[in-house]
């Protein structure tokens, strides 16, 4: 006899599933629609009850007003605009752009020496044997077990008394420190689950120790050099605490502080306030859309094989 | 052309465990040595050391007459095949094979030659564009032998490079790195921890044994004169049978005796021991002949085996393993006698564990 195979239990399972899978993408995927769509809106249209997901009549006027501007100073809204009818623009608008540019500088630069420095520390930790090999590992990741608030004051003081306040400077130092103990846990991790063999293979093919990195180990890490990097590149763009108490001026000031300060003015305009959020989502999408084939090899790197 | 010569060398490893102490030994240009011994004794860490992958602790290396203490390994014209392969997994089968060259400067058209010739000679040609994922293991233990060859390194060196084949492989690259060895002016050290490899490779083995050698000499030496215990045991498969009993002389010959067991013995012994081993491998028996020692016993199992037949004899309480012609007719629990041949004998003192056989 043939027992037929439960076919109801299978289909209530995929359902399920799929149930579940269309309510995390919503729950993740929600408030970046809604960040693009009101971008794009009016501020009439914003607070309509109920939200409009597609803009009746969208409008560019945010984003004109921000590359408009150009790098030019801040100017008061226009005299006579009505922050209710949607026209509004805040004082900050033309900082935007300065901002972005500060926090762009900011983070690649903090990307670049994360490499440059983690890469070789990653290296001599992971592979070559040397006495206070663990120690230093701990020492390193020590310094990432005090919350940062705690080294809010004391850097502050520390950037203050090199003269460094309000300079992209102050924030780059102050983010490799951050930043750079990860880096380097993350690599020498990879680095140590390479196969010892291959480090030996190489040098007794010719390679000193600096070339086995070069020619054999480096291209073999792309993945996590990419990961540890795109980590670099988006807590320097993202961070805000620090840029708060060290930048003073649109000088250095950061995106995100920018974006903060939108909220400060006596009349919020939402519809701006979205728009400029759009602008920061921009670079780090970018950079996952570039290096995706690389991201989710890297978030597994510890399976790499010889 | 190279020499390699180990002064009184120590290899201490940082966590203070002592791998290998007091090393002498001379390896000849061009020799094949095997060095020999159980996991854990030291081989590796010598191998290491003449690749110059490990810091020696005390002593010195030379290669010819030139101390190689301090020469970083990508200095010294070494080519190694390690257990693992260790295969650039990011570089296909022809870039693995061409790194030491391209590391070394040669001119693309003798690196292409090189790198051919010896992918014909591995038989590998057609695996040339392939990445090591995509290869067997046989595949890739060429693609590590090729990778030693095309650098005509003066010293080659393996680290059971055959331990992770399976069986049949295992016995047809022992031929191929004879041959490899034959058609090449290097030095051949040798790892392995396996004695049936080292005796059909080896010109010479050096058995170790806690970072000490134990033994050198050609397979023959080892095997038919083993210096101690150890060695003994160590090589032939199966093991040699070990008999412990005392010294006698009986009318002015030295006699083996155990319980009832009274085996003369040839003069190559001396005497100057009480408590002794005797050992016997389980292929040097013989039919029972008047002229011939005798041994008596009870067989207990008997287990053909192919060829031949392998056969459990209880002699005066202990278990001796033979291996016989298979038609010798045999059955469980009767008594058998076999004769011995006074030259096969192997004789040890059983507190030190050294050979009683006199210097030849
Ligand atoms: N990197 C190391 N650090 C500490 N001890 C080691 C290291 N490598 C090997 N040893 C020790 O040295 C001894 C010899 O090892 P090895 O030369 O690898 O032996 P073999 O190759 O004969 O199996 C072993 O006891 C091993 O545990
Ligand atoms: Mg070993």
């Amino acid at each position: 006899m043939i027992v037929p195979r439960p076919i109801a239990p299978r289909m209530l399972r995929l359902a399920a599933l799929g149930l579940a899978s269309l309510l995390l993408l919503a729950y993740v995927l929600g408030p970046v629609m809604w960040l693009l769509s009101s971008s794009l809106q009016t501020e009439r249209e914003i607070v309509s009850i109920p939200p409009h997901w597609i803009p009746e009549s969208p409008t560019l006027a945010n984003f004109k007003a921000i590359f408009a501007t150009g790098l030019g100073l801040a100017r008061p809204s226009p005299a006579g605009t009505d922050p209710s009818s949607g026209g509004f623009i805040p004082s900050v608008a033309a900082n935007l752009l300065p901002a972005m540019a500060n926090s762009f500088i900011v983070a690649v630069t903090v990307t670049i020496l994360n490499l440059l420095i983690g890469v070789p520390a990653a290296y001599a930790i992971g592979k070559i044997r040397f006495r206070g090999r663990g120690l230093t590992l701990y020492a390193i990741l020590a310094t990432r077990v005090i919350p940062d608030i705690a080294l809010v004051v004391p850097l502050f003081l520390v950037v203050r008394k090199l003269g460094m306040l309000d300079s992209l400077a102050s924030l780059i130092i102050a983010y490799l420190a951050i930043t750079v103990p990860f880096s380097v846990f993350v690599l020498a991790s990879f680095f140590e689950q390479m196969p010892d063999d291959l480090d030996r293979a190489a040098r007794v093919d010719g390679c000193s120790r600096l070339r086995v990195l070069t020619h054999v180990y480096l291209p073999l890490a792309r993945p996590a050099l990419v990961a540890v990097g795109l980590f670099a590149f988006l807590a320097s763009w993202n961070e805000f605490l620090l840029a708060l108490m060290f930048t003073q001026t649109a000088a250095s000031q950061t995106l995100p502080i920018v974006v903060a300060g939108i909220t400060s003015d006596f009349t919020v305009s939402f519809s701006f306030l979205n728009a400029a959020g759009v602008l920061a989502v921009v670079p780090p999408v970018l950079l996952a859309v570039i290096f995706e084939r690389y991201i989710v090899s890297g978030l597994t790197a510890g399976a790499v094989k010889g | 052309m190279a020499r390699i010569r180990f002064q009184s060398v120590t290899k201490r490893y940082a966590n203070g465990a002592t791998a290998v102490a007091g090393l002498d030994l001379d390896i000849a240009d061009q020799e094949f040595l095997v060095l020999l011994g159980p996991s854990g004794c030291g081989k590796s860490t010598t191998l290491n050391m003449i690749a110059g992958l490990e810091e020696i602790s005390e002593g010195a290396l030379l290669f010819d007459d030139r101390t190689m203490n301090n020469v970083p390994a990508h200095r010294r014209d070494v080519a190694m095949v390690f257990q693992s392969y260790a295969l650039y997994p990011h570089k296909s089968v022809f870039e693995n094979i061409a790194f030491g060259l391209r590391m070394r400067r040669v001119p693309e058209p003798e690196l292409r030659r090189r790198v051919m010739d010896a992918a014909a000679k591995l038989e590998i040609a057609h695996l040339l564009e392939r990445r090591p994922s995509q290869l067997s293991g046989g595949q890739r233990q060429r693609v590590a032998l090729g990778r030693a060859m095309v650098r005509e390194p003066s010293v080659f060196l393996m680290d059971e490079p055959l331990s992770n084949l399976d069986a049949s492989l295992r016995i047809s690259m022992r031929a191929q790195i004879r041959h490899l060895h034959a058609q090449m002016h290097s030095t051949f050290v040798y790892v392995t921890h396996d004695q049936a490899e080292a005796l059909t490779l080896a010109d010479r083995i050096v058995v170790m044994r806690d970072g000490t050698i134990q033994q050198i000499g050609s397979p023959d030496d080892i095997y038919e004169r083993p210096a101690n215990l150890f060695v003994a045991s160590f090589l032939g498969s199966p093991a040699i049978n070990l008999l412990e009993g005392a010294l006698e002389t009986i009318g002015g010959t030295l006699c083996f005796r155990r319980g009832a067991l009274t085996v003369p013995l040839p003069a190559c012994f001396r005497g100057d021991a009480r408590e002794v081993v005797l050992g016997l491998r389980p292929e040097d028996v013989g039919p029972a002949t008047s002229e011939a020692a005798q041994i008596h016993g009870v067989v207990d199992t008997a287990m053909p085996a192919g060829s031949d037949q392998f056969l459990g004899v209880a002699v005066e309480g202990a278990m001796l393993f033979l291996r016989v012609p298979k038609d010798v007719r045999v059955r469980e629990g009767e008594p058998i006698g076999f004769g011995l041949t006074e030259s096969r004998l192997h004789l040890f003192d059983r507190t030190t564990g050294r050979s009683l056989r006199r210097a030849a």
